[in-house]
């Protein structure tokens, strides 16, 4: 990690990491969500 | 429209434009004028992000395309939340870093000059030209449904917000799109609340689902395989979502500086990472509810008579061609039919469901080959969801919804109008002209915005007198380049050793393929999807800039033996 990244510390979170992770597991919930939805309307 | 309509659509946005000139006051500099002085927090960084990507069409098309093609529309988005994570890692700290005004600047810190105006160049021309008809696309919708003469039309789409965006800059920018997002989300929910509302008795949000579910609207995830495998030209499913989707993503937020520009004025990095991320969590939610209305209204009208064809003028246009005996033939027919269909249509079982739209299909059908005869538009997806506002919602509401429309037009135009007066004045005129007083800059930074104003609205004009062609045209434009700019930058970012002569070959030569791709693919000679493009434009200058100056170190190491 370089010194602007230890500068600006995320809010919430220890590591900017986890904020990714968040973000692309929220995406995959949110697919898998739309495929009950489409399965169970089709 | 009725007086409370109009009164509620002129306070609106008569509110929004006082609003943007109170908020306007910044320094007199570019600083100020381009950057909001790097001082906007992330929630304004995340509104005025969504605000620039979501325009008028937006909300008038999202709709009227789940109504006819279904849900599937909102896999087009699944790319954009992974972009924001690559663009939080690599794009963001760098154009921070170097406090920069331009995403082109960069470029000829990493290249040379001759990289960074090539970029900016293709930017001014495919954004001025794409302004022009995100003012044209609505103004011709509103103008078609409520009979208001185009040429005034246009200018109250694009000219007006010219007093708030030429005066506040960024800055008024940044407070503006606050408030139209607020107005807009809150006219969206109550146009859904006032669908459910008005189904028939013991039929409800559920039942309206199950409605859209049996015709097939509901058909949020496909993946584009069929008994021959992967269709490449199918334009919306999982895999050309998340991949194409991405690229797009990528190269939109992270080259266009008409998204970089609202980042740029975050006061620090981490502003902006948590607008873009944000961004990320809720673009995808958001479409799919914008998508939801749309199904709702397909429900509705499975109730109540549905029109052949939801744009009036078209269909006057046909009453005075030699159709005209024709149409009244048809109208009578399918009237009768849709009179038949809502008196029955309680709980219709999948199958007769079938058949009622399997039998309104070829009415359309027909409607669309007489349009075609004429010379008409024979594509009414973008008026649904307007003629169900002005045909079924109460007075006062249509005027919110129509200032609705209004301010996410204003929202995106603005943004781009400031950046292209920013890419105008700091990658051209401070490049190759004498040097300038901050003073003077930013007064010239005026005169610029509302010179492209001016071009923005000319364009938006020309389109309507040019017709579908010009639009067609400059709606491929994007995608044409968006690859290519893309693979420019990811070269500038990832590949360290390539230098610039090889991404400028590379790139022309990319460019050029693209180009020829669209033309086979428009003959019909290949099948290829316009969102796969932008993967061929950014892959191709990865790997070709690549292989040219691998091809260029080995000569030279040869020559030097």
């Amino acid at each position: 990690m370089n010194t602007e990244e230890q500068e600006e510390r995320p809010p919430l979170f220890k590591k900017w990491r986890t904020w990714y992770r968040l973000v692309i597991g929220c995406l995959v919930l949110l697919i898998l969500f739309f495929y009950f939805l489409t399965k169970h309307f089709s | 429209m009725s007086r409370p309509d109009w009164i509620i659509l002129v306070l609106t946005l008569l509110g929004v434009i006082a609003y943007g000139l109170y908020k306007s006051r910044t320094s007199r500099d570019l600083d100020g004028y381009f950057l909001a002085n790097r001082m906007v927090p992330w929630y304004m960084v995340l509104l005025g992000i969504m605000g620039t990507q979501a325009s008028a069409v937006t909300f008038l098309s999202a709709p009227g395309q789940a109504y006819t093609d279904g849900m599937r529309f909102v896999q087009y988005y699944f790319g954009l939340p992974l972009a924001m994570v690559v663009l939080c890692i690599t794009f963001v700290p760098a154009f921070h870093k170097l406090k920069i005004y331009t995403a082109y600047e960069f470029l000829e810190q990493r290249f040379d000059l001759k990289t960074r105006t090539l970029t900016s160049f293709l930017f001014l021309l495919q954004r001025g030209l794409s302004t022009g008809i995100s003012i044209s696309a609505p103004s011709i919708i509103l103008s078609s449904l409520l009979g208001w003469d185009i040429v005034w039309t246009n200018i109250f789409m694009g000219g007006l917000l010219i007093i708030y965006t030429v005066t506040g800059g960024a800055k008024a920018v940044a407070y503006t799109q606050q408030l139209q997002l607020i107005i807009i989300f809150g006219g969206m929910f109550v146009a859904g609340y006032m669908v459910v509302h008005r189904l028939p008795e013991g039929v409800g949000f559920s039942e309206a689902l199950h409605l859209g579910g049996k015709a097939g609207k509901l058909n949020i995830i496909t993946t584009g395989i069929d008994g021959k495998g992967f269709s490449w030209n199918d334009r919306y499913n999982l895999f050309s979502g998340i991949i194409g989707g991405f690229f797009l993503a990528l190269s939109y937020f992270g080259t266009d500086q008409s998204q970089v520009g609202r980042y740029l004025t975050a006061r620090s990095v981490s502003e902006s990472r948590l607008g873009l991320l944000m961004n990320g969590l809720v673009k995808v939610p958001m479409q799919f509810l914008i998508l939801l209305v749309g199904v709702l209204v397909f429900a509705f009208y499975q109730f109540n008579p549905e029109p052949v064809f939801f744009n009036q003028s078209q269909l006057d246009k046909l009453a005075k061609s030699k159709y005209k005996d024709s149409l009244i033939v048809l109208e009578r027919s399918y009237a009768e039919t849709e009179r038949l269909r809502t008196s029955t249509v309680a709980a219709p079982t999948a199958p007769q469901l079938a058949e009622i739209v399997s039998a309104k299909a070829g009415y359309r059908s027909t409607i669309k080959r007489w349009l075609n005869d004429v010379g008409g538009d024979d594509n009414d997806t973008n008026y649904i969801f307007l003629r169900f506002v002005t045909d079924y919602l109460p007075k006062g509401l249509v005027g919110l919804l129509i200032a609705v429309i209004f301010l996410a037009a204003w929202g995106s135009i603005a943004a781009t109008l400031n950046s292209l007066s920013s890419c105008t004045i700091v990658d051209f005129h401070r490049r190759f002209s004498r040097p300038l007083s901050p003073e003077k800059e930013f007064r010239l930074s005026r005169v610029y915005t509302f010179f492209w104003g001016v071009f923005c609205v000319a364009v938006a004009q020309l389109a309507y007198n040019l017709g579908n062609s010009l639009i067609e045209a400059v709606n491929v434009l994007g995608s044409l380049f968006y690859g290519v700019i893309l693979g420019i930058f990811l070269v500038a970012f990832y590949r360290k050793k390539v230098g610039a002569t090889a991404v400028f070959i590379s790139a022309i030569i990319i460019e050029a393929l693209v180009i020829l791709l669209n033309v086979l693919s428009r003959k019909g000679i290949i099948s290829l999807s316009f969102l796969w493009f932008n993967v061929v434009g950014a892959a191709g200058v990865v790997l070709l800039s690549e292989a040219i100056q691998l091809i260029s170190s080995k000569l030279n190491t040869r020559h030097k033996d």
